[in-house]
């Protein structure tokens, strides 16, 4: 738990409500991690390689989310918990193998292909079902006096996802705090931040700049 | 025409090798350079990366002088760059250069290197506030905070140290902001190309020190 210990590693950013402001903080904060929470795989019921979702900081099995579990002080804590189920191709192949030799010796000839494939389907199934979850939890703390809000993952495409998950969950709006973000925050407008000719070694047009929508994945 | 010379002629329409006619597609006319190039520059544009990559090049070149660079709560602010240093350009052979060492960041090499288009897109800072030293490694494009290391916990209780802990972070947070803040002041203003570039590029040539603060300037970042 990285929030706890360790690394200190993380993405920035500030929450604007996308709608009104919660009345109930906490409700709404319980309210929120609940519609997002993790749920484990089932491998008996369904084929997914990965589950991902809220969980408890201190609990990664729990998703009961009561205020104590949630809240330290000013700061709400919570981690993003994701699981992935993969068999090994390695591990497939060598079964597959195993399996095509005890058939040629038993029907004297080589399985054909179709053959083959539906084998390799149900050897899927079968090693899926033995497989243990990979798990990764990433913490997330959100300071609800200042709305900064911090993802502490080191893989951009991570803090992308969880960051959808919490604007979806919670409603908001994050905005990175990212230099073009600020300005634009402060009134800058676009065509006086311009990339510099003389340091860049290069003019570039206003027209040629991407819109300053900062938009996830590209901030 | 066989099922197998069937599936090939599909096979290649689906690399893209040739086109619904059957016809050879056009070859990649550009060449190896062109390709990074537009690669370097799309990384540039990006999420105006460009304003970090600035940002990142006028705070080395205003940190220099080892004098606190904005008022933070109340305490100058003093950052110095340290260990390795990224730059990246658009314009020449060179796209990308790391230089490594103590004092790297503020060497001719870089300072050359700096001049001829290539300007800063990672960096390792240390930040002094009063007696408090915090460390981190920042990027221009998202500015996440990395490897930091923050000063000493006093707390003794757990809990209270996970508030200390959470508390410093943010501080470093905010240390970042506001020195972002006060860039965006200067970069906005007429200034930065009446004055800021052309004693930047001076600098960077070795014609000029680099700019003691004022208490003016001071004064000015800690409202930003």
């Amino acid at each position: 738990m990285p929030v706890l210990s360790g690394a200190v590693t993380f993405s920035r950013f500030r929450s604007e409500p996308a709608g009104n402001a919660p009345s109930d903080k906490k409700r709404w904060l319980s309210k929120g991690l609940k519609s997002g929470a993790f749920e484990p795989i089932d491998l008996k019921k369904t084929e997914d390689e990965r589950a991902a979702g809220f969980v408890e900081l201190e609990n990664h099995d729990s998703v009961e989310f009561s205020t104590g579990a949630i809240l330290y002080g000013d700061y709400a804590l919570f981690g993003f918990r994701v699981d992935t189920v993969k068999v090994p191709a390695a591990v497939l192949k060598a079964e597959l193998d195993k399996w095509a030799t005890a058939f040629e010796k038993q029907n004297g000839r080589q399985p054909t292909r179709g053959e083959k494939a539906e084998n390799r389907a149900s050897l899927r199934h079968m090693l899926r079902q033995r497989a243990v979850p990979s798990t990764k939890v990433h913490d997330v703390s959100w300071n609800l006096q200042t709305q900064q809000v911090q993802i502490w993952a080191a893989s951009r495409k991570q803090v992308e996802e969880i960051l959808l998950a919490l604007e979806q969950a919670f409603e908001v709006k994050l905005q990175p705090l990212v230099p073009a973000a600020m300005a634009a925050r402060s009134g800058i407008k676009d065509e006086e931040l311009v990339p510099t000719p003389e340091l860049i070694g290069m003019e570039i047009s206003h027209n040629e700049i991407p819109s300053s929508e900062v938009a996830h994945g590209e901030a | 025409m066989g099922r197998r010379e069937q599936a090939r002629i599909e096979a290649a329409f689906m690399r893209g090798d040739t086109g619904v006619d059957g016809g050879a597609t056009e070859e990649e006319t550009r060449d190896e350079a062109e390709i990074e190039r537009d690669k370097a520059r799309e990384q540039l544009l990006r999420g105006r990366a460009y304003l970090g990559r600035e940002f990142l090049t006028w705070l080395l070149w205003r940190s220099e002088s080892g004098d606190a660079l904005v008022d933070f709560e109340g305490t100058g602010l003093v950052v110095l760059y340290t260990g390795r240093c990224t730059l990246r350009g658009v314009n020449g052979d060179v796209t990308e250069l790391m230089a490594r060492g103590a004092l790297a960041p503020y060497s001719e090499q870089v300072k050359h290197s700096m001049d001829r288009g290539l300007l800063v897109h990672q960096a390792r800072w240390r930040l002094t506030h009063g007696e408090k030293v915090y460390e981190v490694t920042l990027d221009a494009e998202f500015l996440d905070i990395r490897a930091a290391k923050l000063p000493e916990l006093m707390a003794e209780e757990e809990d209270d140290r996970l508030l200390e802990r959470l508390y410093l972070t943010e501080q470093l947070s905010k240390m970042v902001d506001a020195l972002v803040q006060a860039f965006l002041e200067v970069r906005a203003s007429r200034n930065w190309s009446k004055k800021a570039v052309p004693a930047m590029k001076r600098w960077m040539k070795g014609e000029d020190e680099a700019p003691r603060a004022t208490k003016v300037q001071l004064a000015r970042a800690a409202r930003g």
